[in-house]
């Protein structure tokens, strides 16, 4: 083999992949609230819609979560200059993703209105709880509780999959890394390092999510899983 | 002078007739036992009086006073004098014993924490369950959570109680101890309107028994009468067979 690991020379280029890492948090977090955002509007259609709406929804769902993502990005970078819609790649990618979030996130978020429980509604409405008083005391920490771990465990396949960015030139934390490793060749290192940013970030990024839940919305969230 | 007054109450789920032309009045003070079959409407009849099946025609009265069941403000005010406990009991599951019990005196009613937190206390002691004011509802068997529910309602010092087969989840040991508390509660005043399949107790406490089927009141009789000489063959058939399966 004769590989001898040096990573001096790379951590040189640590704040240029850190700066890399904030771009790829920066795609991740406004995707995924897009996502959260849309697929919320989506799930209450889903929820309460009559069946026209329905339909249109479940086409929606069904074919951004049947196709692969990359093939929707590659569709609004390089399909719609031909009806003269130019998007940057980051804009191409950032949208990409929230329209593919939305239908995930849709179905996660129709999943805890669904789980909603009307036994502990009647309870609370006998009890003179103001529709108010129910969200906050009995729907919002039931559906944290529920969707904590769909959700946190989408925002880390989100995370991971903005690498897709650098395919369309976005320089992320994996597109500096591809730079870095054209100049220098020193793979194992670069990429060993890319990996465990990414870990950290998904890490502290479950971490927050579990906090929000547990503090701001009282839900018996486990932390560590 | 009655306290609730139903006067020709139908009400229905979706397409399902399930209160038919009900009449009854409840004095103050008094215990009214509902019974009859399974499916005959008699949780359906407790809902409706805390507005959770609201009548789609007929009158309710609450101290004299007609209840508009599509007024907010009527709704809170029946529901500040009728507790219910719930036959699935109903508890938050994200909240613990205590909690489930406190948190509409201290959060909605705006009473004193600390006196509330002494009341509550006292009844979880009553219902037997001192030791399990920091657990959550999944973590407790029916019979507890069913007792968790009657110190929930019982913390509001309610008016009026409407309890829902209450001693269904309770082994015979528990069932005494409840249907004690009960008789106490009985004997203070308060109303109550029980729905129980416990003939025995029914017939010691009650000062009236209604027999319910199909969504109709059949016969409303004093607890002597019903199980002995029923004006109602239908009473006498359901009755008698209770009795006998004991
Ligand atoms: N939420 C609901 N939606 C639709 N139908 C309902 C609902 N709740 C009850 N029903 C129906 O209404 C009828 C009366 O039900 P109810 O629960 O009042 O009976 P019950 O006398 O309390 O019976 P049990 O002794 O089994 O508790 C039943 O036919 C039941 O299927
Ligand atoms: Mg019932």
């Amino acid at each position: 083999m004769g590989y001898t690991l040096v990573y001096t020379q790379v951590l040189e280029f640590l704040p240029y992949l850190i700066k890399g890492a904030w771009i790829s948090l920066q795609i991740a977090i406004l995707a995924f609230s897009g996502g959260m955002f849309f697929g919320l509007i989506l799930a209450t259609i889903r929820t309460f819609g009559n069946n026209i709406s329905n339909k249109i929804v479940i086409c929606y769902v069904t074919f951004f979560t049947n196709t692969p993502q990359l093939v929707q990005i590659y569709f609004l970078f390089f399909a719609l200059p031909e009806f003269g819609i130019l998007l940057s790649p980051y804009i191409a990618v950032l949208l990409g993703m929230t329209l593919n979030a939305a239908a995930y996130l849709c179905e996660i978020q129709r999943a805890g209105f669904l789980s909603i429980r009307q036994n502990e509604l009647d309870a609370a409405k006998t009890l003179n709880f103001s529709l108010m008083q129910q969200v906050k005391y009995v729907i919002l920490p039931h559906i944290m509780k529920v969707l904590f771990p769909p959700l946190s465990n989408h925002y880390i396949i989100m995370t991971l999959g903005t690498s897709m960015a650098a395919i369309f030139g976005v320089e992320e934390l994996t597109g500096r890394a591809f730079n870095i490793n054209s100049e220098t060749f020193r793979s194992v290192e670069i990429f060993s390092i890319t990996a465990l940013i990414y870990i950290v970030i998904t890490f502290i990024a479950t971490f927050l999510l579990a906090v929000i839940g547990r503090y701001f919305f009282k839900a018996k969230i486990r932390i560590i899983q | 002078m009655p306290q609730i007054e139903i006067k020709s109450a139908n009400a229905f789920y979706d397409k399902l007739h399930v209160l038919k032309n009900i009449e009854l009045s409840v004095d103050r003070g008094e215990i009214v036992s509902l019974i009859g079959p399974s499916g005959s409407g008699k949780s359906s009849l407790l809902k409706m009086l805390v507005g959770l099946l609201i009548p789609k025609s007929g009158d309710v009265y609450l101290n004299k006073t007609l209840v508009n069941f599509n007024n907010q403000s009527d709704l809170r005010v029946i529901r500040e004098q009728i507790a219910i406990v719930f036959q699935q009991y109903n508890l938050f599951q994200n909240m613990n014993v205590l909690k489930n019990v406190s948190i509409a005196p201290t959060k909605i009613q705006k009473r004193n924490p600390k006196e509330v937190n002494d009341q509550a206390l006292f009844l979880l002691e009553k219902v037997g369950l001192k030791d399990k004011l920091e657990s959550y509802p999944d973590e407790l068997s029916g019979g507890q959570q069913q007792r968790v529910a009657i110190a929930r309602a019982l913390c509001l010092n309610p008016e009026i109680l409407l309890l829902d087969e209450i001693t269904s989840a309770l082994d015979p040991e528990l069932v005494k101890e409840v249907l004690d508390s009960i008789r106490l509660l009985a004997a203070e005043g308060m109303t109550m309107l029980i729905v129980s399949h416990e003939m025995s107790f029914v017939r010691e406490v009650s000062s009236r028994v209604v027999f319910m089927d199909d969504g109709s009141i059949i016969e409303v009789n004093n607890p002597k009468n019903i199980f002995e000489s029923p004006k109602e063959k239908r009473t006498l058939d359901f009755v008698g067979k209770i009795l006998k399966d004991k």
